[in-house]
């Protein structure tokens, strides 16, 4: 019998590649489309905001502003939402006795982890050489927030997995629910600016935590109030516990 | 060899309960090829998925010492995106075989010509099995579990996949599941009759058939 670890990498491998293609299989810039996508959705963005004169709510670029909170934020949402539908849309691969529910979890982790993480990367290059923004003073904390959020996406998404499986209905209610969290994440304003009774509320969204640690990586002078790296930790423990806890208990029951 | 002890696997949907299997402790042997009998939807394809490990039981455990393979005969891992040959290599790449080596074989073997550079989704379902047969048997497994896929194509076909077929059960064990009594009484040499959550172990392909058909009159 082989050894488990290297069969399971080798499967992870095999469904990350094939995810590149059935996603955007069909279309001629394949995988590519996975970056350009959300990287052309958010300067279109950038472009309205700044051209109805908005001015950052800190520092002097908006669109930096505007993309060290949006970025981050559609990772967590990326994540948590492709996550809740991974298993239930590729039923057909649990034939295959090699393919764990968790394998199919882990390679879409790894590959929407990975595609952001170019996202940023391409986007942020843009910024810098574009409107002469500065580097990112400590990208160290940038790169550790945006693991972390990814984390959190990662628990976020297998919980809703395991609800989404016990209930059909959460799918609908979860993109409802998780619909604010566009506003309550910090993407378009600075959480330490309003008083401390709305910032007493921001701070139950772990996303804004770590939106605003990716902040302080960024500019740092930043210095959030609201910032509280343990309650992030926290919540991914909670999260990642449910979620794997629960797929535990459902994995390939019923197919 | 593949051993069941004390397993047990009922479903339940939309408040219907099945019993598929109640507490069953048996052995596949090594070295033969069994024939699993049973009436639709006694639970033969769980059974199957089961062996294979593509599903889990309620309670129980299953212990196999060979390469079994996925139960065969189904299109469903395939991505209906994919071209033919990138369904292959995600095969390969999962098994760790050579992928050129197998999309070569699989393209020699089920003939599909260009039609292996088109998505699936594009196939007829005579073509999708054809390419589900080509890649099972492009990976060399002990046991090759066969759940109703011998009537894949035309004549010429089938001869070719009995051929392949020869070739691989000198070296190799079948596990299938067929309605047809001419293919369990020529590829099997034991079987077993899968009834009321029961599983009955007969070494005889003739009796198990007699019993079978014994049931079905009830």
């Amino acid at each position: 019998m082989e050894n488990v670890i290297t069969t399971q990498t080798r499967v992870i491998g095999a469904l990350v590649l094939r995810e590149t293609r059935t996603a955007f299989g069909d279309t001629q810039l394949g995988y590519l489309w996975a970056i350009v996508n959300p990287a052309l959705s958010t300067l279109v963005l950038v472009l309205i905001f700044s051209s109805i004169g908005r001015s950052p709510a800190f520092g002097t670029s908006f669109a930096l502003f505007f993309a060290s909170g949006i970025l981050p934020f559609q990772t967590y949402s990326k994540l948590s939402s492709s996550l809740m539908t991974a298993v239930s849309s590729s039923k057909g691969l649990l034939s295959y006795p090699l393919v764990k529910e968790t394998d199919i979890l882990v390679s879409k982790y790894i590959l929407i982890t990975l595609t952001y993480l170019m996202i940023i990367i391409v986007f942020f290059t843009m910024i810098i050489w574009g409107d002469g923004s500065p580097l990112p003073v400590r990208p160290e904390q940038c790169a550790a927030a945006f693991i972390f959020l990814t984390l959190l996406g990662f628990g976020a998404g297998t919980t809703n997995a395991v609800l989404f499986r016990l209930w059909p209905t959460w799918k609908q209610l979860e993109s409802i629910i998780s619909r604010p969290l566009f506003f309550l994440s910090g993407i378009f304003y600075v959480p330490s600016d309003f008083p401390t009774q709305i910032v007493r509320l921001l701070a139950w969204n772990p996303v804004l935590h770590g939106i605003e640690w990716f902040r302080e990586g960024y500019y740092g002078n930043y210095d959030s109030i609201v910032l509280d790296k343990s309650y992030l930790l926290t919540c991914i423990v909670i999260l990642l516990l449910v979620g794997l806890f629960g797929e535990r208990l459902y994995r390939k029951k019923s197919i | 060899m593949i051993e069941f002890l004390d397993v047990s696997k009922t479903y339940r949907l939309k408040g219907v309960r099945k019993n598929i299997l109640n507490g069953l402790t048996t052995r596949f042997p090594k070295g033969k090829n069994i024939g699993i009998l049973g009436h639709n939807g006694a639970g033969k394809s769980t059974l199957m998925r089961l062996i294979a490990g593509a599903e889990l039981p309620d309670s129980g455990r299953i212990k196999r010492n060979v390469k079994v393979s996925w139960p065969l005969g189904f299109g469903g891992g395939f991505a209906g995106k994919m071209t033919g040959i990138e369904n292959v290599r995600f095969v390969a790449r999962m098994y760790g075989e050579d992928t050129e080596r197998m999309v070569e074989f699989v393209e020699d073997f089920s003939e599909l010509g260009p039609s292996m550079t088109l998505p699936i989704q594009t196939y007829s379902s005579g073509m999708k099995a054809r390419l589900a047969f080509g890649v099972s048997m492009a990976i060399n497994f002990n046991c090759y579990l066969i759940d109703e896929i011998t009537a894949v194509g035309d004549a010429r076909f089938k001869r070719k996949c009995d051929k392949v077929f020869e070739t691989k059960l000198k070296h190799a064990n079948i596990i299938m599941i067929s309605h047809s009594e001419a293919t369990i009484k020529k590829l099997c040499d034991s079987a077993c009759l899968l009834h009321d959550g029961e599983l009955t172990m007969y070494d005889s392909v003739d009796e198990a058939l007699a019993q079978h058909r014994k049931n079905q009159l009830k």
